[in-house]
């Protein structure tokens, strides 16, 4: 299978040699790749600061800001951001993490200047509206009865996140605890405006079809003008070891149940999360899958079941997801995927086995290069995560490098007893 | 990737209009038809293969037949066990997605996408699946028994089950898009239905193959014929007649105890796939619910904080469609956001949209257009298979920037008084019916009311 992976690091590399980057006076870096394929441009913002920075009291208080970025600043009002940029042609959205705020704008290559000018706004300028802030509150409450409050799958992964952190920011949801969603104030929103939005804080990507001369000329006119501040405070907060599983039950009206089961993994930086994307190939990308096999398919005993790990700035968790068949105990897939942790830990899996995640995890994210959008998220997550965007086109070296002796020695370490965290969602009322 | 880039470039720039770039088609013997589209550049190659029938061939007491015998084609060939598929397409990194072509297509869609070093192990796979499926008994149990709980966990998500309930309140059972698959439907199907339903479907005259990608189109060719050329001609399938919605101007409330929020959608007769009307209502559409800054959105979220989001849609599918608002908001401002949902559908109707409003929207639709639509293989596939399946020719691309400047603000007000009307109205309700029962009396004083625990979706 080398000829596999050497197919695709040639055209990968095609497209790292033409990726520039930048870094402003004020300290925002840049990051640019042209591509003229269709006449649009993605243009995306991180700013490393998101519920991580948060404490109680203003849990959420990242996301609420993120809202409040669309309600007017100095020179674009309230609602002039998406009026100009609708009309321009262009769409945006923006999202919220533990780690990063993400803002993520989609336009024609003519209204570049027009973005430059109103993000540019937005960072310097952003305007505190009462009235609009009392609004967005209503919106981002609605948004949290949505996604969570009436989503089972959303109120167990927060509540199983409550349990499995008990010391370190992930403890609380990015969306925020009801009570602080109703409570925060105008001041909180200021002081955390000053501490998050510092252009140093943030790495800016511009794909699509543009000149890397045109975009530093922008830059250098809308964006390095912005005074560069204090970034946030380091999080002092480590997560102690687990000493002991940790097992809780939600009962929620529902048609079946839902499991999740999670495990303390490393931040992505540590060399061990490769060997664990790989371990959670095994276990559950595609049909071949040991769990999918197992559970789904030779048992009826799960309509889905995945296991995934984020790529995180801090220690995260690898979380197991199963959703148990009508009638089925969950006690019995609880157990069955212990029997197959067990069988990661015991016997070193085959070589073909270990290919075979080698090339679904290449090929995965091979995909993502596929458009102008797709590609500007890599490169920033790769800039603010790992540090480095040049990370996006050398993280097969990564891979390569996965013996079936490293999958083995990471299911000891990581996926035992004492390290669990068991939350299930029980249906009742039926 | 530099060679891909500057022949799209070329192709969709050209003097600032949207443009399909070139491709084949060629019809074999048995009817099947092959439409490659080859792109040098990206090493993969993209398959997408479609069979006509879709939602509209389920027989009305086997609702979801079509749906799962797609699910089966990869659960074992007459040469590979299920177990032996999916090991091999892991292996290759490669994905097989089968599905209905959109949520009412009028066709399967099965796209499968592989490394360009991979072409013949992947059409290997692809029409093993396709065209040699064993349909096991006991493949077909397991099948059958996971959709069936698979339907079971649609109701613990509120707005996937409400799209199920609109579709038998609003089109009725009689009509193809209102007989959604439930439990019972789905528990009815035997080997046999599905074995019936495999040999009459997927048949030449029945079957188009789209390829686009990085491949040699001379050897892809021959694969091709060789391929899906030699599988019995059959019989084409005839499209059902559209028929006439057969209610409106009704309300299904759905009691759902625990919500907290009310969810709702509001509905009136659209248009189909080929109406001449379609380019227009795209626009009003964009300005009255089809952007963050339309007039839905701006009035229950920006303005009030009643929801996180209020949209409207309009359905483009075969078969005439419908024109939909869709929200929710909490309990107890279920009547505000209905309300003003209403105030907002009659203003439009009333006044219309000014000169401004058009401009923008067209400049919004024509923006957003390339990325959407033309960026990658897999769209440019699912592109050419709507233009060859439903007749929409070349212009369906070429012609539309053009569709799009030529609509004047006389002819959008004229359209916005032919569509959006005012009476009428379907109305769709998901939530704690104790909470709003007696307001929902206003909108439709003999609703019918129906229990999220009751199988099926509101009308059997």
């Amino acid at each position: 299978m080398r000829c596999f992976t050497a197919l695709l690091f040639i055209s990968v590399l095609a497209n790292s040699q033409n990726v520039q980057t930048a870094t402003l006076a004020n300290g925002m870096k840049v990051i640019i790749q042209e591509d003229h394929n269709i006449p649009n441009v993605a243009m995306y913002f991180f700013y490393k600061i998101g519920s991580r920075n948060e404490r109680p009291g203003i849990t959420g208080i990242s996301h609420f800001f993120e809202h409040m970025m669309f309600n007017g600043a100095k020179k674009y009002g309230p609602k002039q951001f998406d009026r100009e940029m609708e009309k321009a042609g262009g769409n945006n959205n923006a999202s919220t993490g533990e780690d990063l705020t993400t803002y993520t704008d989609w336009f024609p290559s003519s209204a570049l200047e027009l973005m430059f000018d109103m993000e540019g706004d937005r960072i310097r300028d952003l305007s505190f509206d009462p009235k609009m802030v009392q609004s967005e509150r209503g919106v981002v409450y609605s948004e949290r009865r949505t996604s969570v409050d009436n989503s089972n799958f959303g109120i167990l992964y927060e509540q199983m996140h409550a349990a499995a952190f008990i010391a370190h920011p992930y403890h609380w949801p990015v969306i925020g605890w009801p009570s602080d969603i109703e409570a925060w104030t105008q001041e909180d929103l200021k002081d955390y405006f000053a501490i998050g939005y510092a252009p140093n804080n943030c790495t800016m990507v511009v794909v699509g079809d543009v000149t890397v001369a045109r975009v530093m000329e922008l830059a250098k006119k809308y964006i390095e003008p912005i005074p560069r501040h204090d970034p946030p405070p380091p999080v002092r907060t480590k997560e102690p070891e687990q000493l002991g599983e940790r097992r809780l039950v939600v009962k929620k009206a529902a048609q079946l149940p839902i499991q999740m089961i999670a495990y303390h993994v490393p931040e992505a930086k540590n060399p061990d999360a490769v060997v664990l994307d790989l371990a959670a190939m095994i276990l559950s990308t595609g049909q071949s899958s040991r769990l999918y096999k197992r559970m789904v398919d030779e048992e009826p005993l799960a309509l889905s079941v995945n296991g995934r790990a984020g790529d995180a700035l801090d220690p995260t968790l690898m979380i197991f997801t199963i959703q148990p068949r009508n009638g089925v105990d969950p006690a019995r897939t609880e157990k069955v995927l212990y029997e197959e942790l067990e069988r990661l830990q015991s016997t070193e899996i085959s070589a073909r086995e270990l290919q075979k995640a080698k090339n679904q995890l290449l090929t995965q994210h091979y995909r993502q290069l596929k458009t102008i959008a797709g590609r500007a998220q890599l490169l920033g997550h790769y800039d603010v995560i790992f540090g480095d965007y040049t990370k996006a086109f050398t993280i097969d070296k990564d891979f390569e490098a996965v013996t079936a002796a490293d999958i083995q020695r990471v299911a000891k370490k990581y996926f035992t007893e004492k390290n669990r965290t068991v939350a299930t969602l029980i249906p009742e009322g039926k | 990737m530099k060679i891909l880039f500057a022949i799209l470039a070329a192709a969709s720039l050209q003097f600032g209009q949207a443009k399909l770039p070139q491709y084949t088609k060629e019809t074999r013997s048995n009817g099947a038809a092959i439409a490659m589209m080859p792109r040098s550049g990206v090493p993969l190659v993209h398959f997408r293969v479609l069979i006509k029938g879709g939602v509209e061939s389920d027989p009305p007491e086997k609702a979801g037949l079509a749906n799962v015998v797609v699910s089966l084609l990869r659960r074992g060939t007459t040469k590979r066990s299920a177990e032996q598929f999916a090991e091999e397409l892991d292996f290759l990194g490669g994905s097989f997605n089968a599905a209905f072509d959109g949520q009412l297509g009028s066709a399967t869609a099965i796209s499968s996408e592989f490394l360009s070093k991979d072409f013949d192990k992947g059409l290997d796979l692809l029409a093993d699946a396709v065209l040699h499926p064993a349909f096991t008994e006991s493949e077909v149990r397991k099948e059958v028994a996971r959709d069936v709980d698979g339907l079971k966990s649609v109701k613990d998500n509120a707005q996937a089950s409400i799209g199920m309930y609109f579709r038998s309140t609003f089109y009725g059972r009689a009509h193809p898009y209102g007989n959604p698959p439930d439990e019972k439907t789905v528990s009815s199907i035997e080997r046999k239905d599905i074995i019936d339903y495999h040999a009459k479907f997927y048949c030449g005259k029945n079957m188009l193959i789209v390829v686009t990608g990085d491949f040699d189109p001379v050897s892809a060719k021959a694969k091709l014929a060789t391929v899906f050329g030699a599988t019995p001609a059959g019989t084409a399938y005839a499209w059902r007649t559209a028929q006439a919605l057969s209610r409106k101007g009704q309300m299904l409330l759905i009691d759902k105890p625990d919500a907290t929020q009310t969810y709702f959608q509001i509905a009136q007769p659209g248009i189909d796939k080929k109406n001449p009307d379609r380019a227009t209502l795209e626009i009003i559409n964009t300005l009255f619910g089809g952007r963050f800054t339309s007039m839905l959105n701006d009035e229950l979220r920006v303005n009030s904080g009643l929801t996180y989001g209020a949209n409207s849609q309009v359905g483009q599918n075969r078969l005439p469609g419908a024109i939909a608002i869709s929200t929710y908001t909490k309990n107890d401002t279920t009547t505000q956001a209905m309300d003003m949902a209403l105030d907002v559908l009659r203003r439009l109707n009333e006044k219309g949209i000014t000169a401004e409003q058009l401009v923008s929207a067209k400049a919004y639709v024509k923006g957003l257009y390339p990325t959407q639509r033309l960026e990658t293989m897999d769209q440019l596939a699912s592109l050419i298979g709507e233009i060859e399946l439903y007749g929409l020719g070349r212009d369906e691309v070429d012609g539309y920037f053009a569709r799009i400047d030529g609509i004047t603000l006389e002819h959008a007000n004229a359209t916005i008084k032919k569509y959006y009307k005012t009476g009428d109205l379907t109305f769709v309700v998901l939530g704690a019916a104790d909470k709003i029962r007696e307001q929902m009396k206003k909108y439709d004083p003999h609703a019918t009311e129906v229990s999220i625990k009751t199988v099926g979706w509101g009308d059997r």
